[in-house]
């Protein structure tokens, strides 16, 4: 298992301070798990790439406006997440609806991280993942990606922190449900 | 048995120098040196000598449509200020009309009178005055 690094060691002062060097570990740290989420949300690589770049530049020109350090990389993710509504924004593509999913905050639950996958369910892994709702699917990457918290996931989608634990709990049981019937 | 984060990253790890490409090109962009300056502006000591020209520059200039609009405003209203105190009849005349003359006049008179000493009763008034007559010769008046 991968281990997120860790955040607080980013020199993201150093960055402020605008040197070139830190702008190149940032990026690097962040440049597959951002292309990741960004590409299982919109499905299209030369968009995701575009997205990226487009989210780089954004966190270049508004370091300012980054309070705590330590949250660059849930700042840097939520920056990407406006640009893909931004894009659906101007694509004119079916609304996203985020209301859907009734809130169950009850049941306990292991971390999506938890789920593991034997070697040949990974191609269908990847397909059960892009058959879960887009909001579902964006709170789970999130996790899966970045192993963000509820709260940091909640400030990167702009939902509250039920809302996010509720479409983590219906995402991983439906993500469960799939790779059982698939066995 | 492969946790999901690694299977999602091998699934991309083919994309891994398009995206050197792109972090390059954006850390030897110029705007990423000149991020600071951008982002947090820093606070310097001016010398009066330079003042005029960061008032423009700061102030002046970043809003300059606004300015140029307020200046529009500012002088349309004078322009209509000058216009009609030009047209305007009682202000184009050098004197007072004969009908305010007159006016004048009349007002001056009514306030006379009234300052005019009433506690001497007018010749008018003493005229209209209650005599008492006796009662005879009141009746006669009445039969004639």
């Amino acid at each position: 298992m991968l281990v997120v690094a860790e955040r607080e060691q980013l020199p993201v002062q150093q960055a402020r301070d605008g040197k070139p060097e830190a702008w190149d570990i940032l990026f690097r740290r962040y440049q597959l798990p951002l292309y990741v989420y960004v590409f299982e949300l919109v499905h299209h690589e030369q968009t995701s790439l575009d997205l990226v770049q487009e989210t780089f530049i954004a966190a270049v020109r508004n370091i300012g406006g980054l309070r705590d350090d330590a949250k660059f990389g849930s700042w840097l993710f939520g920056i990407a997440h406006q640009k893909c509504i931004q894009r659906w924004r101007k694509q004119d593509r079916d609304e996203v609806s985020l209301d859907e999913i009734p809130e169950s905050p009850d049941e306990s639950e292991s971390g999506p991280d938890a789920l593991l996958v034997r070697q040949e369910q990974e191609a269908e892994f990847m397909q059960l993942l892009n058959q879960l709702p887009l909001p579902q699917r964006s709170v789970l990457l999130l996790h899966f990606v970045e192993d963000f918290s509820i709260e940091e996931i909640a400030g990167i989608t702009g939902a509250n922190a039920g809302t996010v634990k509720s479409r983590m709990h219906y995402a991983k049981r439906a993500l469960k449900k799939l790779l059982e019937e698939k066995k | 048995m492969k946790t999901s984060r690694e299977i999602l990253f091998k699934q991309h790890q083919t994309t891994e120098p398009k995206l050197d490409t792109i972090r390059h090109e954006i850390v030897n962009a110029e705007f990423v040196r000149e991020g600071r300056r951008v982002a947090v502006p820093k606070f310097r000591v001016v010398g009066t000598a330079t003042l005029p020209l960061l008032i423009w520059r700061e102030l002046i200039f970043p809003c300059r449509r606004i300015w140029t609009g307020l200046a529009a405003v500012w002088i349309l209203i004078l322009a209509a200020n000058v216009s009609l105190r030009e047209h305007s009849p009682a202000m184009s005349k050098s004197g007072p009309t004969p009908g305010i003359i007159m006016s004048l006049k009349y007002q001056q008179e009514i306030l006379a009178e009234l300052l005019t000493d009433r506690s001497a009763p007018r010749e008018v008034d003493r005229q209209k005055s209650f005599s008492p007559k006796p009662h005879t010769e009141s009746v006669e008046i009445q039969a004639v």
